[in-house]
């Protein structure tokens, strides 16, 4: 009879024990897009940031809607327009147990633009930036100009410790030797095409993580991943199809958690060639480049249904788009509207521009880089074929796709006459997305990186150099607003919608969405 | 076995034999079945101009304020969209109507380009000889041991999108099987008589291959292309459905199916399902009719 008991008492222990760990100690996340590596230098990627996050700190801080805050500095000030002073924390430890100096700061300094082979190292943000020690928790940072994007750049840079990872390669990193960092988790393991685990680091100096373990597994396929979340194999998913938003919502078991991206899904015209590859007359025949002609441009974008676009596409997990980043953001436009739908207008001001018959068009984008964008494109050659611009639409895979719409024409130009695309201000703030993707290319000043329309407007290029000058940031804001307003009455590109970040918990679970697409274990409490 | 029994291709070319060769198909009622569907399926592309309540093709006619209808919704142009619409507002019955279209030619143009260079390489190799055949089915052994889903991805990475490319990566993936066949009867029938007296008449090699050899070998290459034929299309379709296919606005029944599998699980079932449906109908038709003329074709099953 004891032993009977016993061993009911055994099978309920094992029942409830299995239970327990699985929902108040570990955290488990179903992530869309998988690391490259867990080398937090190797590749600046989303996935890669945000799980770096949370094993490695950087001097400041981004919150959720992505203000600065003291991070591993706790102070900072300017002693002149050039130079920064930084004051360390002084209580803080690796997870190794070994204090946290300036010599770590100059150490990730150091390491940042000397990665082997990476595929997008975070270079531009230590370019230009001579880095002193001034004492174990002091440092000092020069710039050769005034740079107002001194802490958003700082933000980015992940510090690792000098002890540690002195020799660490990034294979090292990936395998866990000398990946240790100051932050809220420890590195447990990677396994790519898997899955990524930490655990907690119970000596955080900001508290103890509510999450013994948290272990991140990489669902691409979107109804996978949401299956994953209602059999109960992970806790949270990120990057809720918008298919699938509405009906989790009425899910009494889930909660959804949204939040405005700083994402914006744009059309680039090219604006390069005198007569643009996949532009053609009615009949077939080659015409002068029209994007040249603001009429034209003014037509287009009048004739885009961008509300119905987020209603009927996007299931309502997006908002119309007038600007680069939407205008919460300090230094974006609150004069800016998104362009109202009129098709009357727009056929007005096309036959104005001399176009009355229209033309042909190809539109080219990514199939499956951003959330619905094969048919948004649709959408849009709907809605251009209806204004008389016959349109057709062509999506390659999202890898072909950048490389060629970046240099695949003749002499390394882009190839096409226009395309979808995204851009999420990492920043935190529109100039640096302006400089990108609406400055003058030039290689050399690193200005109109991703510019694959090539718009040149030398009004918006100094409005754009002189704010970034500008250290004041309320004076800093003004100008950008105002190279907003020039450049988008210009139709410099047409925005369409700004994307919503979903995410998708349990019920008991919280999420804090976040505007720049990071999944963090620390944005969840039980 | 009888000269005559070996050469049913020479027996269906007269009037009597073809009625035969109908009659015995037409014992199998199920395969009869297939044929019907198949035929009724091929007249439904043929006239769907006509028929489908929509240009799915004309984006002035296509409004994404139809989209994600469910079946039996009326549509803002007035019609009623018997099995809904899909994500961009394509309704999808026509969009089956033209998908249908698409499938077939596809099919059917891949199969008989593929059939024509495979068939005459399997000729060229069994006739040939020596080193000849060595390449030409050493090449054929290459390409058959590589997956034939892989081939045609790969090569319509390379060449991009389009319905020719689509064609052109098919033949690649499917001259093979046409050309081990015909070899295989090819190299039974050189050895006959007529062949040799077709020589010391001094007819040339081409005469000889084409117009005496060939139409012996006709029979199995007649199943073999019903097979390939389904075969193309399920492989169309599956290219379309990893995004590499045709494109967006010019949808087969592969690109509908993959629209709606992200719909799947929100309820909206119809986007993918249909199309779905429609496909494996095709196909099924398709595998009945060539089943049954494998049977009838076949002189080891012959009464």
């Amino acid at each position: 009879m004891v032993a009977v008991w016993k061993g009911a008492a055994l099978a309920a222990a094992l029942v409830l024990g299995g239970w327990g760990s699985a929902t108040a100690m570990e955290l488990r996340i179903g992530l869309a897009a998988e690391p490259s590596s867990a080398d937090p230098h190797y590749h600046n990627l989303t996935p890669n940031n945000a799980v770096a996050r949370h094993v490695f700190e950087a001097l400041v801080d981004m919150d959720e809607v992505q203000t600065m805050k003291p991070g591993l500095a706790e102070s900072w000030k300017t002693l002149d327009d050039t130079t920064w002073e930084f004051s360390l924390r002084k209580d803080v430890k690796f997870h190794d147990g070994s204090p946290f100096t300036a010599d770590d700061v100059l150490f990730s300094f150091n390491r940042v633009p000397n990665v082997p082979k990476s595929p997008s190292p975070k270079t531009a943000y230590v370019r230009g930036k001579v880095i002193e020690k001034i004492d174990d928790h002091t440092i000092r940072i020069r710039t050769a100009r005034p740079d107002a994007l001194m802490l958003n750049s700082l933000a980015q840079i992940e510090i690792m410790s000098a002890k540690a990872a002195a020799s660490a390669s990034t294979e090292d990193l990936n395998a866990g030797r000398g990946t240790v960092g100051t932050g809220p988790y420890q590195f447990v393991e990677f396994v790519p095409g898997d899955r990524l685990v930490v655990k907690r680091n119970d000596a955080y100096w900001r508290g103890r993580e509510p999450w013994e373990k948290v272990t991140f597994r990489f669902i691409k396929s979107d109804p996978t991943r949401v299956a994953a979340l209602l059999s109960g194999d992970v806790d949270v998913i990120e990057t809720v199809p918008t298919a699938d938003a509405q009906r989790l919502a009425k899910e009494p078991k889930v909660a959804l958690a949204s939040a405005l991206s700083n994402r914006v899904i744009y059309l680039h015209m090219d604006r390069l060639r005198e007569t643009s590859p996949f532009v053609k007359s009615k009949d077939g025949s080659a015409i002068k480049n029209p994007f040249h002609n603001l009429k034209v441009r003014q037509a287009l974008t009048r004739a885009i249904n961008r509300p119905a676009i987020v209603e009927r596409i996007m299931e309502g997990e997006a908002v119309p788009a007038s600007q680069l980043l939407p205008d919460v953001y300090a230094g974006t436009s609150k004069n800016l509207k998104p362009v109202a739908y009129d098709l009357e207008a727009a056929r007005k001001l096309l036959a104005e521009a001399g176009y009355p018959n229209g033309f042909r068009l190809t539109i080219h984008g990514p199939n499956g880089r951003y959330t619905n964008d094969t048919k948004i494109i649709e959408a849009v050659a709907q809605m251009f074929t209806r204004l008389g611009v016959e349109t057709t639409v062509e999506t390659l895979p999202p890898a072909v796709f950048f490389s060629r719409a970046s240099s695949g024409g003749p002499d390394k130009t882009p190839e096409f006459s226009m395309i979808l695309a995204g851009w999420s201000a990492g920043t935190g703030e529109p100039g640096d997305s302006m400089r990108s993707l609406l400055m003058s290319f030039d290689p050399q000043a690193g200005t109109g990186s991703a510019n694959r329309g090539r718009y040149s407007n030398p009004q918006f290029d100094q409005l754009i150099q002189k704010g970034f000058a500008t250290v004041d940031a309320a004076k800093r804001a003004e100008i950008f607003a105002s190279a907003a307003e020039v450049v988008m009455n210009d139709v410099g590109l047409i925005p369409i919608h700004y994307q919503k970040n979903t995410w998708a918990a349990k019920k008991g679970l919280k999420v804090t969405p976040r505007t720049d697409e990071y999944t963090f274990a620390m944005s969840v409490r039980p | 076995m009888s000269a005559e029994a070996g050469m049913p291709g020479a027996e269906m070319a007269g009037a009597g034999g073809l009625g035969r060769f109908a009659r015995r198909f037409a014992e199998d009622r199920v395969a009869l079945f297939g044929l019907v569907l198949l035929l009724v399926i091929a007249g439904l592309a043929l006239i769907a101009p006509f028929i489908a309540p929509q240009n799915p093709y004309d984006l002035a006619r296509v409004d994404i304020m139809d989209s994600r209808q469910p079946p039996g919704a009326r549509a803002g142009d007035g019609f009623t969209m018997w099995l809904g619409s899909d994500g961009v507002g394509r309704d999808l019955v026509s969009g089956i109507l033209y998908g249908l279209r698409i499938s077939l030619a596809v099919g059917l143009v891949s199969g008989l380009i593929a059939a024509a260079i495979g068939m005459t390489l399997g000729l060229v190799a069994a006739y040939a000889g020596g080193r000849t055949e060595t390449l030409i089915m050493r090449l054929v052994d290459l390409q058959l041991s590589l997956p034939s889903v892989l081939v045609a991805l790969i090569l319509v990475a390379l060449l991009g999108k389009g319905i020719d490319k689509i064609i052109l990566a098919l033949v690649i993936v499917q001259w093979a099987y046409y050309a081990r066949t015909v070899r295989g009867s090819a190299l039974v029938e050189r050895r006959k008589e007529y062949v040799e007296a077709a020589r010391s008449l001094g007819l040339s090699h081409a005469r000889t291959v084409f117009r005496h050899i060939l139409p012996n070998c006709l029979a199995p290459v007649i199943v073999i292309a019903t097979v390939q034929t389904a075969h193309a299309i399920s492989l169309e379709a599956t290219l379309s459905f990893l995004g590499v296919g045709l494109p967006q606005t010019e949808p087969s029944l592969g690109v509908l199916i993959a629209n709606g599998f992200q719909y799947m699980l929100s309820g909206k079932y119809w986007i993918s399902f249909f199309p779905g449906i429609a496909l494996l109908v095709t196909i099924v038709a398709i595998n009945l009719v060539g089943d049954r003329l494998r049977d009838v074709l076949n002189p080891r099953l012959e009464r």
